[in-house]
């Protein structure tokens, strides 16, 4: 069996340092965002006055939802508002 | 639901759609794929992020393709590697593909998988010594700051860190957490 003695734990513990919160946060609430994103993406299809408000103010837009619009997620739409 | 959950069980129940499982997947991890991405590759903080949210976008999208749930730590190494690869890519084109990997990778990796089995036996241990230890080693708190956020005497927590240590060495030695595939 192989075991670590105490100063190997100690720099161990130390290689893994807190990721920053809003990073872990916004990965854990990648579920139920896709979800939301989904959804509003699913309307806009068929809803042209929600597909302009999306074009022209995606950040509101998506707040509106209640979907904070972050870097990431706009990224995620803007392309999907791209694609046919 | 915790360490007693498996990395395979937990695998599983993000397939079926588990949100808490899902959260709890990435509370895991995400220290080991911050340390690749920042101690391994030296990303700067606005990189790190973004490979950081891409690896778990595409693990989220990807974990039916993963064929083996027990292998989703490599998974997420490998999935990490080549994003923070992309990214080097993108700002260095003319460098050749092999040479944007930092030389010591796979040692690095190694050492991480080490930590994390580490940091799953510090759950072991309880609280508040679990606490303790990475406020000390992993936040670089001082003793000061540790006794004042635990309401602790702070000329006591060097000698309790050591008993910590004391510890968590047992509870993996005895819970048999590191037995080497070498020696079985």
């Amino acid at each position: 069996m192989a075991t670590f003695d105490i100063e190997e734990l100690g720099r161990l513990i130390a290689a893994l340092p807190p990721t920053p919160e809003g990073w872990v946060r916004a990965a854990q609430e990648l579920p139920q965002v896709r979800r939301g994103l989904d959804d509003l993406l699913a309307r806009a299809e068929a809803d042209v006055a929600l597909r302009a408000r999306l074009i022209a103010d995606l950040e509101s837009t998506l707040a509106d939802a209640g979907i904070e619009p972050t870097r990431h997620v706009l990224a995620d739409v803007r392309e999907r508002l791209r694609s046919p | 639901m915790g360490l007693e959950l498996s990395d395979s069980a937990l695998v599983a129940r993000c397939r079926a759609g588990d949100d808490s499982a899902w959260a709890l997947l990435v509370d895991r991890f995400s220290r080991y794929v911050y340390a690749i991405c920042s101690q391994g590759f030296r990303l700067s903080r606005p990189d790190a992020e973004d490979v950081f949210q891409d690896v778990f976008t595409k693990a989220y999208e990807n974990l039916s393709k993963l064929r083996n749930d027990d292998a989703i730590r490599p998974w997420l190494a490998q999935l990490t590697r080549r994003l923070c690869i992309d990214r080097l890519r993108e700002a260095t084109r003319e460098v050749p593909v092999e040479e944007l990997e930092p030389d010591g990778m796979d040692e690095l990796i190694e050492t991480l998988d080490d930590a994390l089995t580490v940091r799953e036996a510090m759950a072991l241990i309880g609280e508040p010594c679990g606490d303790m230890l990475d406020r000390f080693f992993a936040r670089d708190q001082s003793y000061r700051t540790i006794g004042d956020e635990l309401d602790l005497p702070a000329g006591t927590i060097a000698s309790r860190i050591s008993r910590c240590l004391e510890k968590l060495k047992g509870a993996m030695e005895d819970s048999g957490a590191l037995v080497s595939p070498e020696v079985g």
